[in-house]
């Protein structure tokens, strides 16, 4: 097009271009005077402690002196073979596994009974909101007593529906230890999506909806043929967002078991925590940290390219 | 024109990686020599936004400290006559929360920029920051001879004193009389005797020894305990000196196997592992009379008295027996020292700080906490007058040797190896043998350098 | 009287919820009306005399000044992360240029940098641009670490209106920025309340930054104010639960109104339809 209009005028062509390059940087004035603000405070705190978290990763250091002995990748070769670092990758596994397939499912149904004809759905809206308005110290706390052995609350009601056997002390035995702070995390972050999904559902045009009235859809095609399609983009967001949340997942397990017993709820987060303040691994420390975060990338782009790939396809 | 962006984002990132190089320069020309590498730290803290009495007069010291209750009264006072003795002179005191107290002293000592005066328990975590080069020798600015020795060792590395100390604890087994009473039941004198009294209870159904593992250093007294009644006093001297016997002694293993041997007799709650000491998960037990006895330091009495104050009275205790054949003996303790109060070497005023460390740690500090808020004075000359506080410390003053705790006089490293294994222990998922041979292969790793 | 009886497992689903989620909020409000030994004897029942000293004694800590401090925070931080990261969201959004996949990914890494090992250098920062143990300090990095969830629900949602909305507007003479304040960010309601609820819970509970980067009890935030509850080996639980259940009403109360808002936009919008 431009170059059958070159020919025409040499005048008009000089102009052209100026407009258009004019033009041009205005539009990337705009984008930088829209974007810059919030990538310079971004800059200042988090891009820079990532380049330190990967800096610090190369030394040995305490993280109290001055005293910093370069080391290469050495701490991530240490890495590679610490059991215990293994197995909290599991454990994040699992979390998040099980966050994506709790959380998500259950943030969608909640949202959608908040737009179901029941009665006092004002009511149920703030109360389904509760776990994630509360502390994570209030949460931790009452749930340590509601999974204790001797008085705790989960046992007492599997008690009172004739469930003794199942009856034990969720978060002292190693086997179960590691569900019952999953199931503790997925429910304090559920009501999250919850409200998530329901912003994005207020945002589906009601006459989507009128049109399959008139066709006579029952409710479940209604829900399947549009509002689930129409909700897939914000579900995969969510998805991203449970699943790096759950990568780097700290604070229930340090105050409900603190990784125990015997390692059996570690997660990254926490054995991070443990070399980097309690063993003053301040390196080793950052080295998990820094593997946390590319752990995170490699998912997150896995899933953006996948998103890309389904959405060529549509 | 994209290529300006692209520039504008490297120069930010290369702003981070001058900005990185600059706070850590220190660290790049390899200084080894401690003294050297505090002077970066406190040149960086003179940039910093605090204010630390620059010249004349008006000076001003920062205290950072963990106690709560009557002893933070206590320390509050003390930081009171301190201003008073010196005018000019004021005192910005943190009171901060156990846990999170240590992540905040290690960011501001990694910082460069931490407090004149610091809160600690001596042993293996103050030992890390003076191996920083963190902490400055006081041993000529303080008296060290009110101190109580035992006390004054968990401060003193390579005869050199890091802190003062203000008060101790010592950890008997506390039992319920009453309980006692109905079973017939009285202070054992053995080993066997105490065995005897967990297989009464137990097939009462009380749970003998009420505990919360997940604390961890709970459990640990019971291998601290069981390990010298075995191996004598000497035992952990040696291992931690690398100088005899090692953490995978027989000792030890003996010491594992009977802490198998109450877990499988029983002697503990359901879930011990899941239960923390803090929230009082354990001592609802034994409010409750749903257990007998609890192996305990000296707090367990303030924990009661904030709690459930009518149960004191049935409150009574007893020394941890010796085994048969064993070399420790029953007035053998296990015990700790807490506070002690050390100056960083980036002080500005270390002379003030020393004082106000004379201050914290004198007699009249350590004799309120000792009358108010239960524990045994670590400076000599405190007249108690709460009887309990009295009987306390006359155990510890007839005590013939003091294990002061594992996990406070290791170096942290090991002390949680020492930890996790013993509460793996309590959990059945290791064996004795494998317990002990993971604490003495990190002893190894750390100490024989 | 069909359509009741039809409803019945949508009511039975709806209370199974109700209580599933609001039990342990209960629990909390119950526990703090109970004296310390109550709750060690009985933890689950209902207090035997409403007792309302937790209260007072929360009273008579510096409740009122942590409550503050962190209602400030938090005020100012949402507002700034919201301004920032929606601006932000707009090119990412809705224009094309090369560097738009780039810097979003950027964007996004910083929710996947675990924050303890990132304090040692904010704490050398903060202290190197002079506000340290001031509020002004918290507020740099509780903006920068809320960025990124709030730049990735921003866009979301704003790919999704449409752009014929801009073209007629630009036709009108509409310059970019004016553009953005009058006419995309007025749609973007529920994302904004979304946002803002995320980022307010965040920094109300917000601890560890709050721990290292400030010092006096004149900067101290509502939860390390709960280290007045908190002995050395002892946590006085009821007096916590009284604390935190003070400490959630500011949460419930932006819920409300950011979800009022939610239902306006609502309204707005099928008005606009």
């Amino acid at each position: 097009m431009l170059e059958k209009v070159e020919k025409l005028s040499a005048q008009q062509v000089t102009t052209s271009t100026l407009i258009k390059k004019a033009k041009k940087r205005k539009e990337i004035l705009t984008i930088v005077g829209f974007i810059a603000p919030a990538l310079i405070v971004y800059g200042v705190y988090v891009v820079y402690s990532i380049f330190m978290t990967f800096y610090y990763s190369m030394f040995d250091w305490s993280g109290i002196d001055k005293n910093l002995v370069f080391l290469g990748l050495d701490n991530y070769i240490k890495l590679f073979q610490d059991d215990i670092f293994w197995k909290s990758l599991g454990n994040n596994s699992l979390l998040v596994i099980t966050s994506l397939l709790t959380q998500i499912p259950l943030g969608l149904i909640m949202a959608l009974l908040l737009f179901s004809p029941i009665r006092g759905m004002r009511f149920f809206r703030s109360i389904y909101f509760m776990p994630f308005l509360m502390s994570t110290v209030a949460i931790g706390i009452l749930f340590i007593f509601i999974y204790d052995g001797n008085f705790g609350l989960l046992n007492g009601l599997l008690g009172a529906i004739g469930l003794e056997s199942l009856q034990q002390a969720w978060i002292g035995n190693e086997q179960t230890a590691i569900w019952a702070v999953i199931a503790t995390v997925c429910w304090q972050f559920a009501p999250f999506y919850m409200i998530l999904f329901r912003a994005a559902i207020v945002g589906i045009p009601e006459e989507l909806y009128e049109a399959a009235d008139i066709d006579g859809a029952k409710k479940w095609q209604r829900f399947k043929n549009i509002t689930l399609p129409l909700l897939m983009p914000i579900i995969i967001t969510s998805s991203i967002l449970s699943i790096i949340g759950s990568l780097k997942y700290f604070d229930l397990i340090y105050v409900m078991t603190g990784g125990g017993p015997n390692n059996s709820t570690e997660l990254m987060a926490t054995y991070m925590y443990r070399q980097t303040f309690t063993n003053f691994n301040m390196g080793y420390g950052s080295t998990i940290s820094f593997s946390m975060f590319m752990i995170a990338l490699g998912v997150t782009v896995v899933i953006l390219l996948g998103d890309k790939r389904r959405r060529g396809e549509e | 024109m994209k290529k300006k962006l692209m520039f504008l984002l490297v120069l930010v990132s290369l702003l981070f990686v001058v900005a990185c190089n600059s706070t850590s320069s220190g660290s790049d020309s390899e200084k080894d020599n401690t003294d050297s590498g505090q002077e970066t730290g406190s040149s960086s803290e003179n940039n910093s936004g605090e204010s630390k009495g620059d010249s004349g007069a008006d000076k001003t010291l920062t205290l950072w400290h963990i106690e709560t209750g009557p002893s933070e009264e206590a320390i509050n006072q003390a930081v009171e006559r301190f201003e008073e003795k010196n005018p000019g002179v004021t005192v910005e005191v943190s009171q901060i929360e156990n846990d999170p107290y240590k992540s905040k002293l290690s960011v501001a000592m990694g910082g460069g920029n931490p407090p004149d005066v610091f809160h600690s328990w001596g042993g293996g975590w103050l030992k890390q920051f003076v191996d920083a080069g963190q902490v400055r020798e006081i041993g000529n600015d303080i008296d060290t001879s009110i101190y109580n020795e035992a006390a004054l060792s968990v401060a003193t590395f390579d005869d050199k004193v890091y802190g003062a100390p203000v008060s101790m604890d010592v950890v008997p087994v506390f039992y319920n009389k009453d309980i006692f009473a109905k079973y017939d039941l009285e202070e054992p004198e053995t080993y066997d005797e105490l065995l005897t009294i967990v297989e009464t209870l137990e097939s009462n159904r009380i749970i003998p020894f009420t505990l919360a593992n997940q604390s961890k250093w709970t459990g640990s007294f019971y291998m601290m305990y069981l390990a010298e009644r075995f191996g004598g006093p000497e035992l952990f001297n040696e291992a931690f000196g690398r100088t005899g016997r090692g953490f995978d002694d027989e000792a030890y293993v003996k010491a594992a196997e009977k802490i198998q041997e109450l877990v499988k007799m029983n002697a503990f709650p359901d879930g011990v592992n899941g239960m923390n000491y803090d929230t009082g998960q354990s001592r609802q037990l034994l409010y409750a009379e749903k257990a007998g006895m609890q192996v305990m330091g000296g707090w367990l009495l303030n924990n009661v008295r904030d709690e459930m104050p009518e149960f004191e009275d049935k409150l009574g205790f007893f020394l941890f027996p010796a085994v048969d054949g064993g070399e420790g003996k029953k007035n053998h303790v296990v015990g700790g020292v807490s506070p002690v109060f050390s100056v960083t070497k980036s002080s500005e005023n270390p002379d003030l700080a020393a004082e106000l460390v004379k201050e914290l740690a004198s007699v009249e500090t350590a004799e309120y906490m000792s009358n108010k808020a239960g524990s045994i004075s670590a400076v000599n000359g405190v007249e108690y007058e709460d009887p309990y506080i009295q009987k306390m410390s006359d155990v510890l003053a007839n005590s013939e040797a003091m294990q002061t705790y594992y996990d406070q006089t290791l170096p942290p490293e090991l002390a949680q190896v020492h930890l996790d294994t013993t509460q793996a222990l309590f959990g059945l998922s290791m064996t004795p043998e494998e317990a002990v041979k993971k604490v003495e292969e990190k002893a190894k790793e750390l100490l024989d350098k | 009287m069909i359509k009741r009886i039809s409803q019945m497992p949508l009511y039975l689903l709806s209370i199974l919820l109700l209580l599933f989620t609001g039990l342990p909020f209960f629990i909390m409000v119950n526990t703090s009306f109970k004296q310390q030994f109550e709750f060690m004897s009985s933890p689950w029942s209902l207090p035997e005399n409403f007792s309302f000293a937790n209260y007072a004694l929360v009273f008579e800590s510096s409740f009122l000044k942590y409550f503050t401090n962190s209602l400030i925070l938090a005020v100012v931080s949402v507002v700034l992360t919201i301004v920032l990261a929606a601006m932000a969201s707009y090119p990412l959004s809705r224009m094309k240029f090369k560097l738009n996949r780039p810097i979003f990914l950027l964007f996004t890494v910083g929710m996947m940098i675990p924050i303890h090992t990132t304090l040692i250098p904010i704490y050398i920062l903060t202290s190197k641009i002079g506000l340290y143990d001031s509020l002004a300090g918290l507020i740099g990095p509780y903006v920068a670490f809320a960025l990124p969830v709030s730049v990735i629900i921003f866009t979301q949602f704003m790919k999704d209106i449409p752009k014929e909305l801009e073209e007629s507007a630009k036709i009108d003479g509409c310059g970019h920025f004016r553009l953005f304040w009058r006419i995309i960010f007025p749609l973007l309601t529920p994302a904004v309340a979304t946002v803002a609820i995320y980022n307010f819970i965040q920094i109300w509970n917000e601890f560890i930054f709050a721990l290292v980067l400030t010092n006096s009890s004149e900067t101290a935030t509502l939860p390390l104010g709960l280290r007045e509850f908190y002995g050395e080996f002892s946590v006085n639980v009821p007096g916590i639960m009284a604390a935190l259940t003070l400490g959630s009403l500011p949460l419930l109360l932006v819920y409300f109104v950011a979800q009022e808002k939610i239902v306006k936009g609502l309204a707005a919008g099928s008005v606009k339809g």
